[in-house]
């Protein structure tokens, strides 16, 4: 070290000048390394943390999804499948939760239902984190706090509030422009790490097509008769508050949609352009025998105009600057501050919505009639979510799952 | 297909790595901007290098 000190013009002649001089160098090599270290503490403990889930009795198994496809084994997506079989001939449906992280309603619905469900009749499938790579990180440049918690009665219980695509720590790099297969319609090059732009996947593909190819796979070995992507939307974008449903499934989403806006709450639906290719309303529609729906719940956090991404405005969707893009009409679902877009609003409108979409397959088709019961939506917006999340330390442990 | 990407994924972590090392001797041993605030930029840019090397972010 000494012999760099001496070639250093900066360092002067060796002796105290150059001793000085490695010493302030080290000094400022400690100082950067104590940043890092302090600096990524939330970024450390959103890649390692684990979310606790007590699932209810009517668990039948849980399997890796690449018990489907083996391509994604010892990754992080190889996501766990919970499965609720009654025993009783009937249809089956998919809840595909956490596809984008950063819309947290949909794997806290997910976690809901797990937590609360009876089955009489068919087959459920739950994924709560479909892709826990991107609910490992942050969204870059969004300031996003790294966790939520929920209030339950006896205590507090944390969630992720994650990323949009794959981590590039899982995958990279990124094509120039992303080829979508098999259309070969091209997309932007974050959509090859996009869990929903790469469906139906392909087997000798990057890792999250991979991914989308076994959740492809689980959907046609199993014969699941319905496959209900839940997201959330921005205020500003079109289609939230919206069910997206392929042109099989319209019919079932139309009624479903209308019985909602009656009864609980205001719902539109749209039919999966056949041109936009990638995401499961469409992909999973076209190549499996699923019908396929996504929903999507309005969460002013992820709007782009809104103040500060709080915890605060995650859980209570209360934002001013939201009010003034609804007093001129600019967004594309009722917003009123005073009562916000809370997650218990969000998580109760996609139980809600699911449940109606089974309902409809149901009565629609007799012989894929599912019976199945969890929180309703009016009783989440009286009682909070909180009340339906179980304690795990006063649960029987076999309940018990870190996903 | 899949062999190649794992490849090419495991040189960006190496490429990480390798750069934090010239960095870091660069911060001891340079011969030219020798100043405090170049002592500065290197230690920082450091940072980056080795939380993707340690598959950290």
């Amino acid at each position: 070290m000494s012999s760099s000190v001496n070639s250093d013009p900066g360092a002067g002649k060796a002796g105290t000048g150059g001793r000085t001089l490695v010493v302030r160098r080290v000094g400022l090599l400690a100082a950067a390394l104590v940043l890092m270290v302090v600096g990524t503490k939330d970024i450390r403990a959103l890649r390692v943390y684990r979310e606790t889930v007590v699932v209810s009795n009517a668990l039948t198994a849980q399997v890796p999804l690449s018990a489907y496809f083996d391509g994604i084994r010892g990754t992080l997506m190889d996501a766990p499948v919970y499965v609720f079989d009654s025993g009783v001939p009937g249809g089956s449906v998919l809840i595909l939760g956490g596809a984008h992280p950063y819309e947290p309603a949909s794997p806290v619905m997910a976690y809901v239902v797990m937590e609360n469900i009876t089955v009489t009749r068919g087959r459920v499938f739950v994924i709560a984190r479909a892709n826990m790579s991107a609910a490992s990180q942050g969204m870059l440049g969004n300031a996003y706090p790294p966790f939520f918690r929920v209030k339950t009665p006896w205590g507090e219980k944390q969630y992720r509030i994650g990323d949009r695509e794959t981590s590039p720590l899982e995958q990279w790099p990124d094509p120039f422009t992303f080829v979508h297969y098999p259309s070969t319609q091209n997309l932007a090059y974050q959509d090859s790490r996009n869990l929903n732009r790469t469906f139906p996947g392909r087997a000798d593909g990057n890792l999250t097509e991979r991914t989308s190819f076994a959740i492809s796979e689980m959907i046609r070995r199993e014969k699941i008769d319905l496959t209900i992507d839940v997201h959330e939307a921005s205020m500003g974008y079109p289609v939230v508050s919206t069910f997206v449903c392929h042109q099989r499934a319209e019919e079932m989403c139309m009624m479903a949609a209308m019985m909602l806006s009656a009864e609980q709450f205001p719902m539109k639906t749209e039919t999966s352009p056949k041109s936009l290719r990638g995401l499961t309303h469409r992909e999973i529609g076209d190549f499996t025998g699923s019908f396929a729906v996504l929903m999507e719940s309005p969460e002013p956090f992820i709007d782009k105009f809104v103040g500060p991404m709080t915890e605060e405005l995650m859980l209570t969707g209360r934002d001013e600057f939201m009010q003034i893009a609804a007093d001129r009409g600019l967004l594309y679902a009722e917003y009123d501050m005073k009562t916000g877009a809370t997650l218990d609003y969000r998580v109760g409108r996609h139980l809600g919505g699911a449940a109606e979409v089974i309902k409809q397959m149901g009565e629609f088709y007799p012989a894929k009639k599912i019976g199945v019961t969890w929180p309703t939506y009016a009783e989440v917006m009286e009682k909070g979510i909180g009340y339906f999340l179980h304690d795990p330390a006063k649960a029987d442990r076999r309940r018990v799952f870190l996903n | 297909m899949i062999l190649v990407q794992e490849v090419i994924h495991q040189i960006y972590f190496v490429m990480a790595g390798l750069i934090a090392v010239v960095l870091l001797t660069r911060l001891f041993r340079r011969k030219t901007r020798p100043g405090l605030a170049y002592d500065i930029v290197y230690a920082y840019a450091i940072i980056p290098f080795i939380l993707r090397a340690l598959h950290i972010k």
